[in-house]
């Protein structure tokens, strides 16, 4: 299983590797991924690469992805070479119209690439009072739910619980459940 | 009982050198190595280890502060990014040709693309510039595992070892063993021989030839003794072509060798470049035909072969001499090494998609909030006509603001505002300049330059960005704040002021970087005085760095849209991410995504169009 994780820095995309690490350690199947820290983590795009099962290197090659997540819609679409075909992109949108440009739906219907869009922001904004830190574990949520992500919601929310700070852990679980919610497949 | 836990690769270095019982840890941070002294630690306060773990307040200090740990018996390393070997090169030239007491590991994080580097230099070639044995892991497991034989090597053979990491090991994570820490004899016992411990020019023609022959010793041991780090993954069918790859590189063909079930291709790893394990690398190359060679950055494998005729790399330009070798380039190397049609993706309907949805990779800005982004404004405002030298950290994206004119590397500015002012003065001319640099990095190597300019009498404004932090390279203490890593040990905070008084610059101001109007006028007044009085005078800024998330009032800010003519002053002079252009209504907005509300941008437009949402004003 090979995921790619996009965003923006500042956005909290670490968290959800180390979510997927600790589900993969749970179901004692190895890992490797690759984070980026740093000058470019500031503010800047930012990529994650992570992988489960029998690899040698921590990157993910373009055309392989099984899976790419991103939390800001730009840097989904710019990012979507790394999908295999067949693949899944989960994303958070924050300007639907994006998702009717022709050669967009063009692009995405000759890859057979599944799209999971989920409006993040106004969740957020609605139910948490706009704390959009919570972006990263309600994306985590939306994963569970595609069914693409290779791992099941119950998976995922002994991770985030144990690897959540005390006091944010009961909105963390709220949160992820929200995003669970939030996609209809 | 063996437990395993995902690591980030510099954790897993770390908890190697603490395992195997380094007793002297100093370093100073830079990505992509910053994360191995706070685990160090760690682990130590975990373990129970007597290791002293401390930030240097440069690399050439954290070098030396651990080279005398182990004159005196102890295990100790000194840890680095790769420009820091640069700062460090002085000591390291010279304990290189000395017999070391206690086991010495040098690591060394390179940063091949660059990410997060001034430079793309290569450390496996530094190594062989200073003949120090270097190891280079493909993952974080097996960088693990080489801290242990870098340490017996080095004891072995009295010399450092340099353990080279790049930023693909340093910034995976991966499961890997944890272990228990091992006894090691060592113990302070500083034997005065000045023989050994003083480089004087009598004693280096006995030291020089002594390290050549432990680095022919080390060459032979590396030929038979580490196949562990060195060695063949044979082709499953007749090789069409053979690889020698060292590093990630290593990992990444074996991925796409799998992924792609090609079975005519053989790889030949190397995990010790320098010295080169030389027959064992010839003897793959005369066994095959087609031969290619993977290494970041530099051709240091290739370099030491006596004949490179056979060989496709970056030597000869078959690789691309410059950046790094990520899996799609690798698989385009490899295809072109095969002489066969790479399978082609047609992308051209997603370009055309990207381009109409306006899609743009964003560079590193400032974060919103951001002490910098206030104080730069402050400058702009006061002197808009000046040259601004800058240095590296954070406050090198005030780029973004075109209130950064040159950098160089850590320290530079001040030394720039000499430069920039000498070459005015000799043609008699008074050009303002404001030199930018961080907290961290003033402490650094910004202070010489400073004595310098006071001494020789340069005019120019010298305006210290104190975050309370080293932030760029996600959050380290330095000798201004005092706090120490291990748990129950304390340091003693360096003031900022009274050093630079002590440098004998008379004329120093305190500011608080939100305030942007006592900023433009402490910047005023002090190049008013540093003209006037032919020396550098020093504006201090300090507001904490929003990585430490400070209790500030929150000022929730809007743009009047009536008042707002759209001229783009704030974008072009402010460059917050949370206040941006609507190209349809030509009009700046407050991208409440973003925005955390600092209220510094208030006093930015000049029409008076941001103010604070009614009633929120704290
Ligand atoms: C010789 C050298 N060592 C380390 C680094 C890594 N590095 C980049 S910026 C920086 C320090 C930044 O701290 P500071 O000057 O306080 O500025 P801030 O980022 O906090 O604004 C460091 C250590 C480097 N580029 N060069």
């Amino acid at each position: 299983m090979q995921y790619v994780i996009v965003g923006l820095g500042g956005q909290g995309i670490l968290f959800s590797s180390k979510v997927l690490g600790q589900v993969a350690l749970a179901r004692d199947e190895k890992v490797l991924g690759s984070e980026v820290h740093g000058m470019a983590q500031r503010g800047g795009s930012v990529i994650s690469h992570f992988k489960i099962g029998p690899y040698n290197s921590p990157l993910v090659r373009a055309g392989e992805a099984d899976v790419l997540v991103a939390f800001e819609q730009g840097e989904g679409f710019r990012n979507l070479h790394f999908l295999r075909d067949g693949g899944t992109l989960v994303v958070n949108i924050h300007q639907k119209e994006a998702l009717e440009n022709e050669n967009l739906k063009a692009y995405l219907a000759s890859r057979k690439i599944k799209v999971h869009a989920i409006e993040g922001y106004e969740i957020l904004k609605k139910t948490m009072g706009g704390r959009f830190l919570f972006l990263n574990v309600l994306i985590l949520g939306a994963l569970c739910a595609s069914g693409a992500g290779g791992v099941t919601f119950d998976e995922v929310k002994e991770a985030v619980a144990s690897l959540s700070p005390e006091r944010f852990r009961a909105d963390n679980l709220k949160v992820l459940a929200l995003g669970h919610e939030a996609i209809k497949v | 009982m063996s437990k395993r836990q995902i690591l980030l690769g510099n954790e897993a270095i770390a908890r190697g050198i603490v395992e195997a019982g380094c007793a002297v840890a100093t370093a100073y941070p830079g990505t992509p190595s910053s994360e191995i002294l706070p685990a160090v630690a760690a682990y130590a306060d975990e373990l129970g280890t007597k290791t002293a773990v401390e930030w240097g307040i440069n690399e050439k200090v954290a070098f030396e502060v651990a080279a005398a740990a182990s004159f005196s018996g102890q295990r100790a390393c000194a840890v680095m990014k790769q420009v820091g070997m640069n700062v460090a090169a002085d000591g390291i030239m010279s304990v290189a040709q000395f017999n070391m007491a206690g086991g010495f590991l040098l690591v060394v994080a390179d940063d091949p693309g660059p990410h997060s580097s001034q430079t793309e230099q290569d450390t496996r070639f530094f190594s062989m510039f200073a003949k120090l044995p270097c190891f280079d892991p493909s993952s974080a497991e097996e960088a693990k595992r080489m801290v242990f034989d870098a340490y017996d090597l080095s004891e072995r053979h009295q010399i450092i070892s340099v353990l080279r990491p790049s930023v693909r090991v340093d910034h995976c994570r991966q499961d890997v063993e944890l272990g228990e820490v091992r006894e090691v004899p060592n113990k302070a016992a500083f034997k005065k021989d000045p023989k050994r411990w003083v480089c004087l020019p009598a004693n280096v023609r006995v030291s020089h030839p002594q390290l050549n022959a432990k680095i022919d010793a080390i060459a032979e041991e590396f030929e038979t003794d580490f196949d562990s780090y060195n060695y063949e993954v044979p082709a499953r069918s007749e090789a069409k072509l053979a690889v020698v790859a060292g590093g990630v590189s290593f990992a990444i063909v074996m991925d796409i060798l799998k992924a792609t079930g090609r079975t005519d291709v053989a790889v030949l790893k190397i995990g010790t470049p320098f010295p080169l394990p030389v027959k064992k690398v010839q003897d793959f190359i005369a066994r095959h035909d087609n031969v290619l060679f993977l290494e970041e950055t530099y051709p240091v494998m290739e370099m030491q072969l006596p004949d490179r005729t056979k060989i496709k790399g970056r030597w000869n330009g078959f690789v691309p001499r410059a950046g790094e070798l990520l899996p799609e380039v690798i698989e385009e190397i490899l295809y072109r090494a095969l002489g066969e049609e790479r399978p082609k993706r047609e992308e051209e309907r997603l370009k055309a998609a990207l381009q109409e949805l306006k899609v743009t990779p964003k560079p590193p800005a400032l974060c919103p909030g951001c002490p910098h982004r206030a104080s730069f404004f402050a400058i702009h405002k006061a002197l808009p006509a000046a040259i601004y030298p800058s240095d590296i950290g954070c406050y090198t994206l005030g780029v973004n603001q075109k209130m950064v004119d040159s950098v160089v590397c850590m320290g530079a500015s001040v030394s720039q505002g000499s430069g920039f002012f000498l070459a005015h003065h000799v043609d008699g001319k008074d050009q303002p300049v404001v030199s930018t640099i961080g907290d961290s990095t003033f402490f650094h190597m910004g202070v010489p330059g400073l004595i310098n300019a006071v001494y020789n009498r340069h005019a120019f404004v010298l305006a210290i960005l104190d975050n309370s932090l080293t932030a760029m390279t996600g959050g380290q203490s330095h000798p201004g704040l005092g706090d120490k890593l291990r748990r129950e040990d304390s340091g003693v905070a360096v003031d900022l002021v009274p050093l630079i008084r002590g440098c004998g610059v008379s004329h120093v101001s305190v500011v608080a970087s939100y305030d942007v109007a006592e900023g433009t006028k402490a910047i005023k007044e002090a190049w008013q005085f540093a003209k006037e009085n032919r020396t550098p005078t020093v504006v201090v800024f300090r507001h904490p760095c929003m990585l430490l998330r400070p209790k500030q009032p929150r000022v929730a800010v809007t743009v009047d849209q009536e008042k707002c003519i759209g001229c783009r002053y704030c974008i072009t002079n402010f460059n917050c991410p949370g206040l941006v252009f609507s190209d349809e209504k030509k009009k700046a907005y407050i991208d409440e995504r973003f925005c955390v509300a600092c209220g510094v941008c208030r006093f930015v437009c000049p029409h008076g169009a941001i103010v604070a949402v009614d009633g929120e004003e704290a």
